[in-house]
């Protein structure tokens, strides 16, 4: 398949704890597009766009209670393929940082923890073909949403973030 | 010759230009992450778990040897689970996407006698 792309270009992680609700417009949601999706995550970049110091926990999870019925990326996010000439899919990956359910990240599954400081820090994770974060399907069972999201502490300031990833 | 290393991700986390975070905020949080105060730069490999999937960010100061799955031929995370027995994430993951084709298709598929 291809990879694709889903930008958000700058936005104020809101600090939750595990398993409980997101905030709109807080974080940024990846859901497969079906049941049998799967999708591999396999670059995160955060860069950091505070004006004072701003110490931020993102956490790139999986989430235990997964999004319904997402708001339409706004002016500034997107969600596209990488090669423009990338055919549509069927069951296109739902990239969402706003939604009637909330989502929630999970306090048991894998996540990954790339704390910085949102005041001039960059945050780079880089994984190569066969090691990328995995998900399968669009329900929580079988792993199919992450998020980048803030973890309670700090003082998240603004961000601007990318998630490179390769559904198929 | 292959290299384990072909497997490695790549961390960044750059504080070089800002105020970082400190010590006492990574340890309040109780979440296990790079300390990168102000002025600093964290540069690390990454390992995949082959067993769980989990992205363990390398210690590079670590000297135990990390658990090795052969028959996966992959490194494997501390997790007690991981480094006892075989059990592949990504077969896993194939197993359950199997599973849910055959679900989508139950219903569909015509069973000769």
């Amino acid at each position: 398949m291809a990879k694709w792309v889903f930008k958000v270009s700058t936005f104020t992680p809101v600090a939750v704890a595990d398993t409980a609700n997101f905030t709109d417009e807080g974080y940024m949601g990846l859901m497969g597009g079906s049941a049998t999706q799967r999708i591999d995550i396999s670059d995160v970049y955060l860069g950091g766009q505070a004006t004072s110091s701003a110490p931020t926990l993102m956490i790139l999870g999986r989430d235990s209670t997964v999004q319904a019925t997402p708001t339409a990326l706004s002016t500034g996010n997107s969600n596209a393929a990488l090669d423009p000439a990338t055919a549509a899919l069927a069951a296109p990956q739902i990239a969402f940082v706003a939604s009637t359910t909330k989502p929630q990240r999970s306090a048991t599954l894998a996540g990954l923890n790339l704390s910085y400081n949102a005041f001039g820090g960059i945050v780079r994770l880089q994984l190569p073909p066969g090691s990328e974060f995995k998900m399968l399907g669009n329900t929580a069972a079988l792993l199919g949403e992450v998020s980048l999201s803030a973890y309670t502490g700090g003082t998240p300031g603004l961000t601007g973030a990318h998630i490179i990833y390769e559904p198929f | 010759m292959n290299s384990h290393r072909r497997h490695e991700g790549y961390l960044l986390i750059d504080n070089r230009f800002g105020p970082g975070v400190t010590a006492e905020f990574i340890r309040a949080s109780g979440k296990d992450a790079p300390i990168v105060t102000e002025g600093q730069r964290f540069e690390s490999a990454t390992m995949t778990c082959a067993h769980c999937g989990v992205v363990v960010i390398l210690n590079p100061d670590r000297t135990r040897p990390r658990h090795y799955c052969p028959k996966c031929d992959r490194y494997v995370c501390d997790n007690a689970g991981c480094g006892s027995e075989c059990r592949s994430f990504d077969k896993l993951l194939d197993t359950m996407q199997e599973r849910e084709f055959l679900k989508s298709q139950s219903g569909s598929i015509l069973l000769t006698p």
